[in-house]
């Protein structure tokens, strides 16, 4: 979808504290909000661009709970379940530019997506083929982090690296509100607003880290430890796609006009367990997921579309229908995937040969070799 | 009962003997740990005494120190042994140094529990075994429970300990099941002590944690082959049992340790330099190591490759009575 | 597929959370004869850590449940067979399935060990600098006193075993009957250490290894005193003393390129004779402290004048106990001179390691045979002790024979060059 340049706002962010204080463009039961000044930052976006939205949220869902089967048939060793935060993930990945580098976590499979990623090759570590599974330079996306807000320092060093380099593209880190405990990150904060890095910190606040809810991690919003060190920070409606879209179109043009970080809290829920091996009965209520369910990013636009007309049974069909065309491809992409060799083993530890590599590479295949099999 | 459950007891029996005990961790409490070791105990014991924390391993152990000088005795739980590190500075330049930087004022009997060690088909960082950076720093008492009845009681000595311990628990025998007498008295053996598990005379495989049941199954099938293995199993990394050790190799003349952990500078390193000093003149072979490899841990197709098994083990033995 | 064929699936109990080892089925879904669609949940398990829906990772009908509501069920095992003849969606390949539980060790292979018939080769032997033996021979070595220089290891890559240890003690342990310790004043004591000591553990050890037998033979060595009379005048052995025994040493290197076989050793570990390209000559000489066999290297690269020098060096390092243990180490053969105590002849004991030794008893004048008469004439019985493994009685007196020819008639040092 074609990116429209954001036109930075003459004073700062925006103040605009609309539904639970969060920025909102479209409500709950899917109508635009009024007067909300983060509507000029994505005044392109027409029909086509809401399908395409749309279209880029199922698919995104579809490849969740068709890998989550996969795990529960033996397919993968693990998953971590993104259900709740399509918007989060679509909305601030369709707003990046191609030079924009993405540091993400470990859920943001959206994110890859929209960044090209085969969904295939974003299977490759859940299944253990790997550790990774793409090329950081090719898609302008790291490896997912599973070290708990490690990614931030990164994303901020590499922020750092575009200043230096007099460029103008951005780096951006995503991380979850139990990563904001982190000492990492409280330090790529602290040195994002010291060196004013073109870095954009999208925090997904989904309410929970495992079975520790967000309330444990802060006493106030996310959105307020940013602005403690100095950066300033929008909260917005995570479940909100043009929302989302829109701060994180603010977020970039700072970043490129040399104001420095941006941290943007996305208020959105985990739909479902933290991954595969949680139980989430175990420390909250069916209450409070159904309270959530109302807010369903993918509800939300789609009542928009039929509200407006922009989206019909043929449509939705397509849509279905084009999902259903990702998850079979991304089955049989999982089944076909190769075990490793196991001199592999040995591959890619060092720049260069290194003796003891070398020795244990060569005693391994004297060990080998004296098996029949 | 399962090792898990089997520390779950243990826990419980040590906080119902000490209201000083607290314990400390990321979804320790509803939850009950993510692998449930701390099941039930915050339900029991109240929220002040299973304390959920926010998501900071430095801030856990950094915190507990706190709690210690106000004279508590805490319970870290690091969630997996890859996310020890951002606590690794609060354990090796404070926990470990605070007695002997106040001349034995400052007393520090925390106990730091980490789950540790492959072959459960986890993503990376899940998978380590990080235990000998903190057996060589000095201050601070290591040791791993290899079954549930040891389990059971080394929890209670190691909370009872008025020393920090860290505290590694073998992840993939979180469920293996053993004969546990709740009843027994922790003073039965010592923290530290090691135990001959089989015996056996041709030679000798010392292991700790997840590798004594692989020991154990190499012994089995070294008696198929008609090789006599002996077993121990090391339960301490620090202090380590030596006397144990070396009194073994007396008897059997050669030793293969083995541990998950990479061969380079592992702990069997350290043990084949003690009895190659102590025991020179028994030895009939060089002390023999199996362990990881000098690379990362592999993504989880491959580590079947990379741990240990029963078959490098009994390649080592063969070595040693080659030599 | 065609019709009617059947292509029977089962899907087994995958590890659904790290390393988990079993499940208990809460509920069946479906039912035997139910059609189920890829992604259909089938089933309610508990595990450790939480109940889970089980998705169908087929399509097809359902043929069998195989396990009961209520059963615990270990990682692994089959679930429920369905049959997917015909179903759409139903992927080719067999799914490898991931995370059965616990990694655990790999069904033992060693059965198929090719190590278990033919044994890893033992590291090859480095050229032995300093003797090989693990630590507890060693020890046994230093508390017996042994020098394991002196004794021949047999294990593999040659080091020394205890049976190698215990064989070199072998000779020196006495097994006399014990008898009443007599009246003080009758006898006295000396501990046996050092060079006696020494001398001693080697002809043990050497009559313990090797049969040896012996050939003698008589030379009348005339012409040879002779010629050592004359080079005495001689101006190029001037302050050179030259003996018969520095001819013999050099009659004995021009013997032994004819034949090698008696410059050459026994490699019992390896099965091996081992012949010596180069001549390190014995030389037995009595010390202050007892008998020592220094040795000349290379001594088949000295002439008769470099022999003459070195011998009497010999004699005074061995007098003045400066001999180095190199010096008395790498012989490959020796010669003795029992004729210095006045005996006609001795049968040597051979140098443990070594294929021959010659002794030299004294020049006597005595009547012999010359051109038909009767003459007095100087005479030498030469004694040739030999390793009977490596020679045998032909080999050693031909050897013995060429020795005599040139002592005989030491125009032959010149003829043999």
């Amino acid at each position: 979808m074609a990116i429209a340049p954001a036109r930075v706002p003459e004073r700062g962010i925006p103040e605009w504290t609309g539904f639970d204080g969060l920025v909102q463009l479209i409500s709950v039961d899917g109508q635009r909000t009024v007067g909300c000044p983060y509507w000029e930052l994505v005044a392109d976006v027409g029909a086509d661009q809401l399908r395409d939205l749309y279209t880029d949220m199922v698919v995104v869902r579809r490849i969740d709970v068709e890998s989550m089967a996969l795990q529960r048939q033996g397919e993968l060793a693990l998953w971590a379940p993104l259900l709740g935060q399509e918007a989060a993930q679509v909305g601030s990945a369709r707003a990046l530019r191609p030079d924009d580098f993405v540091f993400p976590s470990y859920r943001e499979h959206g994110v890859a997506y929209c960044r090209g990623v085969d969904p295939v090759d974003m299977l490759r570590l859940w299944r253990g083929s790997a550790l990774s599974g793409w090329d950081p330079a090719v898609f302008g996306l790291a490896t997912p982090a599973i070290i708990v807000g490690s990614q931030a320092l990164h994303a901020t060093g590499y922020a750092l690296g575009i200043m230096l380099d007099g460029a103008t593209s951005a780096a951006v880190a995503y991380f979850g509100d139990g990563a904001s405990s982190e000492g990492d990150v409280a330090e790529a904060f602290g040195f994002a607003a010291s060196f004013t890095v073109p870095v954009v910190f999208v925090c997904q606040n989904n309410q929970w880290a495992i079975s520790e809810p967000v309330r444990l991690q802060s006493h106030g919003t996310i959105a307020q430890r940013g602005q403690g060190y100095g950066i300033p920070a929008i909260a917005v409606d995570g479940n909100d796609v043009l929302a989302v879209l829109a701060a994180t179109r603010l977020a970039l043009a700072r970043a490129s006009a040399g104001e420095g970080p941006t941290l943007i809290e996305a208020v959105t829920y985990r739909m479902g367990p933290h991954t595969t091996s949680d139980d989430p009965t175990r420390y909250r209520s069916r209450d409070e997921e159904e309270e959530w369910r109302v807010k369903d990013p993918l509800v939300r636009l789609r009542a928009l579309l039929r509200a407006e007309g922009l989206a019909d049974d043929g449509f939705e069909d397509s849509v279905t229908a084009a999902a259903d065309e990702v998850a079979a491809r991304l089955r049989r992409g999982c089944l076909a995937l190769p075990d490793p060799p196991p001199d592999a083993l040995f591959d890619h530890v060092y720049a260069g040969p290194h003796p003891l590599i070398e020795e244990e590479r060569d005693a391994y295949a004297a060990y080998v070799s004296t098996f029949d099999s | 009962m399962s090792l898990g459950q089997a520390l779950n007891a243990g826990l419980r029996q040590a906080m119902e003997r000490d209201p000083k005990v607290v314990l400390m961790g990321e979804d320790i409490g509803k939850l009950g740990g993510v692998f449930r070791v701390t099941e039930g105990l915050q339900r029991d014991f109240g929220d002040r005494r299973v304390i959920d924390t926010p998501l900071a391993e430095s801030g856990v152990v950094g915190t507990a120190v706190g709690l210690a000088m106000r004279g508590y005795r805490p319970v870290c739980e690091i969630q997996f042994d890859g996310f020890v590190y951002p606590a690794f500075d609060q354990i090796v330049s404070q926990v470990a140094k605070l007695r002997h930087r106040n001349e034995g004022r400052v007393a520090m009997p925390l106990t730091i529990r980490v789950p540790y060690g492959g072959g459960i088909g986890a993503v990376e960082h899940h998978s380590e075994s990080p235990e000998v950076y903190f057996a060589h720093t000095a201050g601070l008492r290591v040791v791993t429970p290899s079954n549930a009845a040891d389990g059971h009681r080394m929890i209670q000595q190691a909370v009872a300990c008025d020393d920090p311990v860290v505290f590694f628990e073998p992840k993939r025998r979180y469920w293996e099941r053993g004969e546990v007498d709740e009843g027994l008295a922790t003073t039965v053996a010592p923290l530290h002590q090691a135990r001959v598990v089989v015996e056996g005379t041709d030679a000798t495989i010392a292991a700790y944690g997840p590798m004594v049941a692989t020991a154990l199954e190499a012994a089995r099938i070294g008696l198929q082959e008609g090789t006599s293995i002996e077993v121990i199993d090391l339960r301490s990394l620090s202090p380590v049992d030596f006397e144990t050790i070396e009194a073994s190799v007396r008897k059997t003349g050669r030793l293969v340790v083995a541990h998950e952990a990479s061969v380079f500078c592992g702990l069997g390193a350290e043990i084949a330099a003690r009895v190659s000093e102590h025991c020179f003149y028994h030895l009939e072979s060089p002390v023999r190591r199996v362990g990881g490899l000098a690379t990362p841990y592999p993504p989880s197709r491959l580590e079947r490759h990379y741990l240990p098994d029963a078959d490098r083990m009994l390649h080592e033995v063969d070595r040693c009575l080659q030599a | 597929m065609p019709a009617g064929l059947s292509a029977v699936r089962r899907f087994l109990l995958p590890d659904l959370g790290e390393g988990l080892t079993e499940a208990e089925i809460v509920s069946w879904l479906v039912a035997a004869g139910d059609d189920v669609a890829l992604n259909q949940a089938l089933v309610e398990v508990e595990t450790e850590k939480a109940v889970v829906e089980l998705p169908s990772p087929f399509a097809g009908t359902v043929v069998e449940l195989l396990a009961g509501a209520g059963e615990t069920v270990a990682v692994g095992s089959p679930l429920i067979a369905i049959d997917t003849a015909g179903a759409p969606g139903t992927e080719e390949r067999v799914p490898t399935l991931v995370g059965y539980g616990p990694t655990e060790a790999p069904p033992s292979r060693r059965r198929n060990r090719r190590a278990h018939r033919n044994p890893s080769p033992v590291e090859p032997p480095r050229p032995a600098s300093r003797p090989l033996a693990a630590p507890p021979v060693r020890f046994m070595a230093r508390q017996s006193g042994i020098d394991l220089a002196d004794v021949t290891g047999h294990g593999p890559g040659g080091t020394i075993t205890r049976d190698d240890l215990a064989a070199h003690l072998a000779g020196a342990a006495s097994a006399g009957p014990s008898t009443p310790p007599p009246a003080a004043g009758r006898e006295s004591r000396a501990p046996v250490r050092g060079v006696q000591k020494h001398m001693a553990e080697a002809m043990v050890h050497s009559v313990a290894t090797a049969p040896q037998a012996c050939v003698f033979l008589t030379v009348d060595v005339t012409p040879t005193v002779q010629l050592v009379g004359q080079l005495r005048r001689n101006r190029h052995f001037e302050g050179v003393h030259v003996t018969v025994l520095a001819v013999v040493a050099r009659a004995m290197m021009l013997a032994l390129r004819d034949h090698p076989a008696l410059n050459s050793s026994w490699d019992d570990a390896t099965a091996e004779v081992v012949t010596k390209h180069y001549v390190n000559l014995g030389v037995a000489v009595a010390g202050p402290t007892g008998l020592l066999v220094p040795t000349l290297k290379d001594a088949q690269d000295m002439s008769l004048r470099d022999l003459a020098v070195a011998l009497v060096d010999l004699a005074e390092r061995a007098r003045a106990t400066r001999c180095t243990p190199a010096d008395l180490r790498g012989g490959t053969i020796t010669v003795t001179n029992v004729g210095v105590f006045g005996v006609d002849a001795g049968v040597p004991i051979l140098n443990p390691g070594e294929a021959a030794i010659l002794a030299v008893g004294a020049v006597q004048r005595r009547p012999w045979e010359l051109e038909g008469q009767i003459a007095l004439r100087d005479l030498v019985v030469l004694s040739l002790a030999f390793d009977h493994r490596l020679l045998d009685g032909q080999a050693a007196s031909l050897f013995l024979a060429a020795v005599g020819e040139i002592l005989a008639d030491p125009v032959n040092l010149v003829a043999l060059g």
